[in-house]
């Protein structure tokens, strides 16, 4: 079962599978706008500008980061190629110009973020079938019944557990009673996102491994799950704070 | 819930998460890719003996030490005889450096007789090899033509590009990036 839905989405047509992952949150977010005081044209323009600084974004920052390649050949700047691509800029890119978007048409910070967050469930998704599919972010060896043959190997079927759990994440998150302080719909999703990933990275066999052989995304996944709930503390003593101590009256 | 008691949980979640982390740690870099060939970046590049259409038999293995492009292609796959020029460009600008191009024909679903006037139309000065078998091809699990493995001089892949015509500013990152 899983070679056929490898052989049918082996790259590059993986990333097909993050396509109609983008398609269902978005369309699950716009359902969910109402709730959080965001009309779906914003939500729809913020996503759409977010997705063009995303692809923009990596090419160019691709391009910067390998200027002289490019010097060489410039018409490799308007390539097809998907490789001449930098994840992380577009990624970085992305957040960027969604944020630059909200702020000139005055979006709340928070519950632009709540009114998104099926938005980035679905796509956590999407992201687990396509490693699934390419064979990416695969396991360490495993004599367990459940390994799964690749690369080589018997392994944990790693891409299978993110699946499972972004599938759980995302339910989580749809089915749960939004309650406040305004944001957690979206701290939630982060903090439970980071703490999958946390544990995880415990199996995966492509870790990147820092001093005593600790796993990079282990640490990285900490500071965010730990941020998170710092944050979400934060927003709660403001709201209890607000509560006690009300403006005065003008 | 009491603030205080969500505190508590907080903080015993990250304590949790620090001994995860402990726990998890693989001092000996076992699990982190690993030692079996696989075609996939981060794997030591399996091993492929196969001869070029004079004759000559080349092992992926006596390219130890260089950086290897290796390129699986077919006469009758388009984007694949689209990149051959690139191909050839980047071959003659980094060869000097201790960089080689093996081109491997997938012969066992192509048309013998087409593929050297193919070479030799295109002046392809790098070797060409020849999967009649289709061993080489099962080895690195060929989904799509044309598919681009780079491997660096420790015998290890790096990086894999799926697909094509590969653009030659991509063709230069790679091969730089295999060359450091």
């Amino acid at each position: 079962m899983i070679t056929i839905f490898r052989s049918l989405f082996a790259p590059p047509r993986h990333l097909i599978l993050f396509l109609p992952a983008l398609w269902l949150g978005l369309s699950l977010s716009e359902k969910r706008a109402d709730r959080y005081h965001i009309s779906k044209d914003m939500l729809n323009n913020i996503v759409f500008y977010g997705m063009l600084g995303y692809l923009l974004g990596g090419r160019l920052l691709f391009v910067v980061a390998n200027i002289s390649a490019f010097m060489k050949s410039p018409l490799s700047l308007f390539s097809i190629n998907l490789d001449l691509f930098d994840p992380v800029g577009g990624f970085v890119a992305a957040l960027l110009v969604g944020f630059g978007y909200g702020q000139r048409r005055k979006l709340p910070l928070w519950s632009t973020l709540d009114a998104l967050t099926p938005l980035f469930a679905m796509s956590a998704i999407g992201l687990a079938l396509a490693h699934l599919a390419a064979g990416t972010a695969f396991g360490s060896l495993t004599s367990l019944p459940w390994g799964i043959d690749l690369w080589n190997a018997a392994r944990h079927p790693t891409q299978i557990y993110e699946l499972i759990l972004s599938v759980l994440v995302f339910g989580f998150i749809w089915f749960r009673k939004t309650s406040p302080p305004v944001g957690s719909d979206f701290l939630w999703f982060l903090a439970l996102t980071a703490g999958a990933r946390l544990f995880l990275e415990a199996f995966r066999g492509d870790s990147e491994l820092i001093f005593g052989g600790v796993r990079l995304a282990q640490v990285l996944a900490w500071i965010v799950l730990a941020l998170t709930l710092l944050v979400s503390e934060a927003l709660r003593s403001t709201k209890r704070s607000i509560k006690q101590n009300p403006p005065l009256p003008k | 819930m009491q603030p205080m008691q969500r505190r508590i949980i907080y903080i015993i979640v990250l304590i949790l998460g620090l001994a995860w982390i402990r726990v998890s740690a693989d001092p000996s870099g076992t699990s982190a890719t690993g030692k079996i060939p696989a075609p996939q970046p981060g794997f030591p590049a399996p091993n492929f003996e196969l001869k070029t259409p004079q004759g000559e038999t080349i092992r992926l293995s006596d390219m130890r030490g260089q950086a290897v492009l290796v390129n699986l292609w077919a006469t009758w796959c388009p984007p694949c005889r689209a990149e051959m020029q690139t191909i050839e460009t980047v071959y003659n600008e980094y060869k000097d450096q201790d960089f080689t191009v093996l081109g491997v024909n997938m012969t066992y679903q192509d048309e013998r007789l087409e593929i050297m006037p193919f070479v030799n139309e295109q002046k392809l000065t790098f070797p060409i090899l020849l999967d009649e078998t289709g061993g080489m091809a099962s080895g690195y699990q060929l989904k799509s033509l044309p598919s681009s493995f780079f491997i660096d001089r420790a015998g290890v892949i790096n990086e894999v590009v799926i697909g094509g015509p590969m653009a030659e500013a991509l063709l230069r990152t790679r091969v730089e990036k295999i060359l450091k």
